[in-house]
């Protein structure tokens, strides 16, 4: 014990430490932020131009995914492509297969002004809940009345007017699907697969893995990926909010994660050195 | 979001600020009673909340369809309850029918769904070659290429990987540690993006920093 | 003869159901009756199997309560908060058709859920960050490629990259548009090849794992 160097005692630190540094390394960019300029990617600036030529009339559907826990990853993206719908003249459905859809579609309000500005059942349109995974979604693209008979607040569709003339997936210009997991695989293979529907993804980090291929396969027309993605579609309209505010926040993260990679590999090779395992 | 004024809402504020501390009273310092409190109350609520969201969609897709005449929806809510004979040893097997149902959808619309997006999209991408002339084009397109392959021959498990097959097999698992490494670093930026709005929030409602 | 119904029966509808989708899709312009109906049973269905778990649930800690075991108090009150949110759910619901019309479930959806939620998800970025430290060690090729990919993309994504060194960011782009892709291709394309296969058993009636039978055929 007396023996070993300081790299190798470091290695066997209590954990406990190592969660403090890193709560507390997330929390001081928020009260004393950076600001560092954000470099906008292919895959996200594809989704921004693509939403762009979206023309007045044109009906997407947004299938919010994600829950209540993904709103830091994913609801900046979805909020700045919100407004680039409304602001293009184009019609907006919200659906979404999670429990928590009320709280999204209302903090989705709250990040978007623009919603003041238009009547809903004219130009936008809060369908509600939806549950059956991938049958679910296929119901959706081939009728959506047998889904939601009604939007969520009761009212037939037939009586909403932005619905009238909307009935399946072929009356749909494009899905933006934010998710967590597999519901962008699912609007993949039934909507594009089945009806050539346009789906972009505004997805987690790591469905910026999963999705690369499609997206280069031209499968996708456009990705945003996790909170970076979120500051990039700030960035592109103009506008920062949460995700920008939040990449300070990752730089810090970033640099402690490499730094533990780093000082856990020198203690590794150090030990290796002195004959250890 | 602003910050609440009312009674309602600071008691609900301050609650999930309290909860946020007793969570991560676990990993910041122990298990602690706490801990288990809110873990169980996350539990309890979480079922009883999807439960009732449930009950809500079915009403809408099936029982009220019924009630304004559609008699078919009889089928699916016998067989949806049919499901419940997985409690009783004797029934069990009654509920091998919806479930055969929910498998039998799911496999076809798997099935039929991922030919094209995910088998010849994906092949028709790795064979079609760059349209610039700029080297890094060409390496980006014979990399792709000759490493999808390679990867693919990774997966080949009915065959031993030794002989010729060593060589594809060892440049494929080397192509794989390297998407996989994208991989962790996509998922460290999505696990911190996380907690960073933890620690956000942790702030705001002390009111360090505004909501 | 029963044996018939709880197996062989069994497999023919689920191989029905796969040749129907089957049908609907490579035959018709557009979506068939009967296509859309198995769409539709399958989702009732699934609604309706939702509230399996949470019998189950409470059946098991109905078990702990009941025998008096470690902590059972927790579990006691595990019963009671899902019993409360489940009722004050309904009669918001049975009242105005939106259970976040009752205030106290409003209440306990709006705060309690909506913070365990968030908090929980995010309780990993704790752990990955102690993989980190004690896991991720280059002890072969395999690791450090592993590493070397990793670190460079982590400093592509957060913007200090850049600052740290101005080539960072075109390398990096290069890992996430190119370098992962035969990786997630490959692994895209054998899933799918998986739930091909799968289904190929589903339709010929070998696939039984679903149905609770286990080698032997019990």
């Amino acid at each position: 014990m007396s023996g070993e160097s300081i790299l190798v005692k470091l290695q066997k630190i209590d954990r406990r430490y190592l969660y403090w540094i890193l709560f507390i390394g997330l929390a001081i960019p928020f009260i004393r932020p950076i600001g560092l300029p954000i470099a906008v990617t292919p895959s996200t600036l594809s989704l921004y131009n693509e939403l762009k030529t979206l023309q007045p009339g044109d009906v997407v559907l947004l299938n919010e995914a994600f829950g209540v826990g993904g709103i830091p990853e994913c609801m900046p993206a979805t909020a700045a492509s919100t407004k680039i719908i409304l602001r293009q003249g184009a019609k907006l459905i919200f659906v979404s297969p999670y429990v928590d859809y009320q709280i999204l579609w209302a903090r989705l309000q709250e990040l978007v002004p623009d919603f003041a500005q238009k009547e809903y059942g004219k130009d936008y349109v809060f369908l509600g809940f939806y549950a059956g995974l991938e049958a679910a979604v296929a119901q959706l693209g081939a009728n959506i009345r047998t889904v939601f008979p009604t939007d969520a607040y009761g009212t037939p569709l037939d009586q909403i007017e932005m619905m009238k003339n909307v009935n399946s997936a072929r009356d749909i210009r494009l899905v933006l699907s934010g998710d967590t997991g597999d519901w962008c695989d699912y609007y993949i293979r039934q909507w594009h697969t089945n009806y050539g529907t346009p789906v972009g993804e505004i997805g987690i980090a790591m469905l910026g893995s999963s999705y690369m291929p499609h997206y280069r396969a031209g499968v996708l027309f456009g990705m945003s990926v996790g909170s970076r993605g979120g500051a990039e579609m700030e960035k592109l309209i103009g506008e920062p909010g949460s995700a920008t505010v939040t990449m300070d926040s990752i730089n810090v993260s970033h640099l402690l994660v490499i730094a533990a990679v780093i000082l856990a590999n020198i203690g590794m090779l150090s030990a290796r050195g002195k004959g250890g395992k | 979001m602003a910050y609440p004024t009312d009674l309602f809402g600071l008691s609900g504020l301050w609650f999930q600020w309290l909860l946020l501390l007793m969570v991560y009273s676990y990993v910041l310092y122990k298990e602690t009673p706490a801990y288990r409190f809110a873990e169980h109350l996350y539990i309890g609520i979480t079922m009883a909340i999807s439960l009732m969201v449930a009950i809500g969609n079915v009403t809408r897709i099936a029982i009220r369809p019924l009630m304004a005449g559609e008699v078919i929806y009889v089928i699916p809510l016998i067989l949806g309850f049919a499901m419940y004979a997985l409690l009783i040893s004797e029934y069990r097997w009654v509920s091998r029918y919806p479930i055969a149902i929910l498998v039998g959808a799911g496999f076809g619309l798997g099935m039929r769904g991922v030919l094209i997006p995910n088998l010849l999209s994906q092949v028709i991408s790795t064979i079609r070659p760059p349209t610039g002339n700029a080297p890094i084009d060409w390496f980006t397109f014979v990399y792709v290429a000759i490493g999808t392959i390679c990867a693919i021959t990774y997966f080949l498990l009915t065959y031993e990987h030794t002989g010729a097959l060593s060589y594809p097999t060892r440049i494929g698992r080397w192509i794989i540690m390297i998407g996989l490494g994208v991989y962790f670093a996509n998922t460290v930026l999505f696990r911190m993006s996380m907690l960073a709005g933890r620690a956000q929030f942790f702030l705001q409602v002390l009111k360090i920093i505004p909501m | 003869m029963s044996s018939i119904f709880q197996r062989q029966v069994v497999y023919l509808v689920t191989a029905i159901i796969v040749a129907i989708m089957f049908i609907d899709f490579f035959f018709f312009e557009t979506s068939t009756w009967i296509g859309e109906q198995v769409q539709t049973w399958g989702m009732v269905i699934y609604n309706i199997a939702m509230g399996l778990g949470a019998i189950r649930m409470m059946m098991s800690h109905g078990k702990v309560i009941q025998r008096r075991s470690t902590n059972w108090q927790y579990s006691g009150m595990l019963v009671g908060l899902f019993a409360l949110t489940l009722i004050t759910g309904l009669v918001g619901y049975a009242s105005t058709g939106d259970p976040q019309s009752n205030s106290l479930y409003d209440w306990i959806f709006s705060n309690p859920y909506v913070s365990l939620d968030a908090t929980f998800y995010a309780m990993t970025g704790f752990y990955i960050f102690s993989a980190a430290y004690r896991a991720f060690r280059a002890r072969n090729i395999d690791a450090a490629l592993l590493l070397m990919a990793g670190c460079i993309v982590l400093l592509t994504n957060a913007p200090i990259g850049e600052v740290i060194w101005n080539q960072i960011p075109i390398v990096g782009r290069w890992f996430l548009d190119y370098g992962q892709v035969p990786a997630m291709r490959t692994f895209m394309m054998v899933g799918a090849f998986g739930l091909l296969a799968y289904g190929l058993r589903a339709l010929l009636g070998r696939e039984k794992g679903y149905y609770g039978e286990v080698a032997g055929g019990k």
